[in-house]
């Protein structure tokens, strides 16, 4: 389509001023149309008339750049004679003044810095508050669990079971496999250094079943089960499901939290178990191929040089993490908004917390029981 | 080949979805300037069609014109200019949630255009007036909005780039029937005096016998009616006079 470069004219007159508008006074224009209406002053002390015998197209952005500019100046909207104007251009341009007549320009908001901090800061006690509020919430739904043991979900918890655990299964194996391989092997070369490759069995398996393990498979599940928590819930606070579930006269808490609380708790120390094993596997692979170790000898060592209790201990910071990651889940899952944006928001901050905590958690463990299980 | 001065034109169109056919054999044109209403049963297909006239999804067999292009030929370039001279009303608004209505409405404008933020702005604020939002909806988010301000203001980003034809998809569904009569009115002064070209998918027997100018009815996969509502209404056909009765046990 081709259009005609738009014109503009303005003839003075005895009896008033007549502009000439030309060719197409559109959209695709609007940048060229400001140009002319600002290099053409119009008087706004006589009368004005607009001629539209030249005008070949015209539409609403047109008619309200028209309208801006000439008010801008000074003219009187009402007093303007419109002039060989079709009946539908009529309509657009009385439309169009009428409703850029009530027009207030949109306040821009801009908050001082005082104001803002202070927001920000009750924001930060609020979401405090709501932290133990939830937490509390999870409290009373566990106790009244314990008393009535019917009220517990089991088909909800097996779901969850599955696959928070067995699902995670095949990626938490290759994982803590993987580490108890390059673990060995970075040990490997040091060990060797001192002709005392049979320590090799001491360093790894300390490392694997009180650090590595949980802490790997922790990190996996937190990227895992507990993102997926607050997108599954966050979802179905959009939908309004949850609302839902509260209006049949359950408790969203007894129905989705405690499941997934339940199901990570129990999961997590026993895929760390599997993580145990499958770390302590790699390190012997590595120790055979590397340090001429048999598995045999391997495992005889093992025996001697690992306690039950450094394997109790790397076990028992599990639940612990468990309930972090369920926790900062769950409380993000019902603190999404009713839109799309805040789903992925609050899994982003899921994610980031869960791992922060995990993490803070296990240090303070390193911290308070540094002896823990040797 | 498209007729002269029809903007929009479906030609033998068939749709196989879900295992079975869903239009068969849909012919229908759309001139400008006209506002046509679209109407049939649940599940008869309306919002596939409506999806399909737009470029959404293209139909099994058939073609469809719009602006005398055929959609299932253009390269998506091609399309993406076509979809620039049409405006589309999504049933729910489909407003993006992290933006302000303001942005919204700005958001084809920065797509398409190259205008100066002011003068850009200066259209944004002319087409929430237009759609009859109050400025102080400018700054607010979709979240924040009642129902009537969201299709206004999803109708303020429908109209920004100027179009020349407007879909819509149930646009007074959801709305009381104050707010749904107000919007018909809107909708209608805006046709009228922009010279848009409209086509609806829509429930409401009120729209129809209000502001629409001609009906299309869809059932069993075909079109069984197309003229004027108090002519169709007329028509005998079980389902044509079950629709048209539904609404009669008000009076």
């Amino acid at each position: 389509m081709t259009r005609d470069s738009p014109s503009l004219e303005c003839v003075t007159a005895a009896d008033g001023c007549v502009l000439k508008p030309g060719g197409c006074w559109c959209i695709d224009q609007l940048e060229r149309l400001d140009d002319l209406l600002h290099s053409t002053p119009v008087p706004h002390d006589c009368r004005l008339k607009i001629d539209a015998s030249g005008l070949t197209d015209l539409d609403s952005a047109g008619v309200m750049l028209v309208v801006n500019r000439l008010r801008a100046q000074g003219v009187v909207w009402s007093n303007v004679d419109l002039a060989d104007f079709n009946a539908h251009q009529l309509d657009l341009i009385h439309l169009i003044a009428e409703r850029l007549d009530a027009r207030a320009q949109p306040r821009q908001q801009r908050s001082a810095l005082l104001p803002l901090l202070g927001r920000k800061a009750a924001e930060q006690a609020q979401a405090l508050v709501s932290q133990f509020v939830f937490f509390g919430r999870i409290v009373e739904a566990v106790v009244e669990v314990a008393r009535r043991p019917r009220l517990l979900r089991l088909r909800e918890l097996t779901t969850q079971l599955e696959t928070v655990g067995l699902n995670a299964l095949p990626i938490v194996m290759l994982m803590t496999f993987l580490i108890g391989v390059v673990f060995a092997f970075l040990l490997g070369v040091q060990v060797q250094k001192f002709g005392a490759n049979i320590f090799i069995v001491d360093g790894v398996s300390l490392a694997v079943t009180r650090e590595l393990a949980p802490l790997l498979t922790a990190i996996l599940v937190a990227g895992r089960s507990g993102a997926a928590f607050t997108a599954q819930i966050g979802a179905m606070k959009v939908t309004e499901e949850i609302d839902a579930i509260a209006t049949l006269g359950l408790s969203p808490i007894q129905v989705l939290v405690l499941p997934r609380l339940l199901a990570i708790i129990i999961t997590l120390p026993l895929l760390t178990f599997v993580g145990d094993v499958m770390g302590v596997l790699g390190s012997s692979l590595v120790a055979h191929a590397q340090l001429d170790i048999t598995y045999y000898t391997f495992f005889e060592r093992l025996k001697s040089v690992l306690p039950a209790s450094t394997v109790w201990f790397g076990l028992a910071k599990t639940p612990v993490f468990a309930a972090a990651i369920a926790l900062i889940a769950c409380r993000n899952g019902f603190a999404v908004q009713r839109d799309a944006r805040s789903v992925g928001e609050y899994t982003t901050k899921t994610v980031v917390q869960s791992l922060v905590a995990v993490i803070l958690i296990d240090s303070l463990f390193a911290i308070a029981f540094p002896e823990g299980g040797l | 080949m498209p007729s002269a001065g029809a903007l929009l034109q479906v030609e033998n169109l068939h749709t196989h979805l879900g295992g079975q056919w869903l239009h068969k054999g849909i012919n229908f044109s759309v001139g400008r300037g006209e506002v046509v209403a679209l109407i049939g049963g649940s599940g008869t297909g309306k919002s596939v069609l409506l999806r399909q006239c737009i470029g959404l999804t293209r139909p099994s067999q058939g073609k469809v014109w719009l602006f005398g292009e055929d959609l299932c030929a253009l390269s998506s370039q091609q399309l993406n200019q076509v979809r620039s001279r049409y405006g589309v009303l999504f049933q729910e608004g489909a407003l993006f949630s992290s933006m302000t209505v303001a942005e919204n409405v700005a958001a084809p404008l920065q797509e398409h255009t190259r205008l100066p933020l002011k003068l850009r702005n200066e259209l944004v604020a002319m087409k929430i007036r237009l759609a009859g939002l109050p400025m102080e909806a400018a700054n607010k988010r979709p979240s924040e909005l009642s129902g009537g301000m969201k299709k206004r203001a999803a109708l303020a980003r429908a109209l920004a780039l100027e179009p020349e034809l407007l879909f819509l998809d149930e646009p007074t569904s959801g709305l009381d029937p104050i707010s749904a009569r107000e919007f018909d009115h809107l909708l209608r002064v805006l046709c009228d005096s922009l010279g848009l070209t409209a086509f609806m998918a829509t429930h409401d027997l009120d729209t129809l016998w209000g502001m629409v100018d001609r009906v299309i009815v869809l059932y069993a996969g075909k079109v069984i009616a197309n003229g004027p509502v108090n002519e169709v209404a007329q028509l005998d056909h079980h389902w044509i006079r079950a629709y048209f009765s539904a609404h009669s046990g008000r009076q």
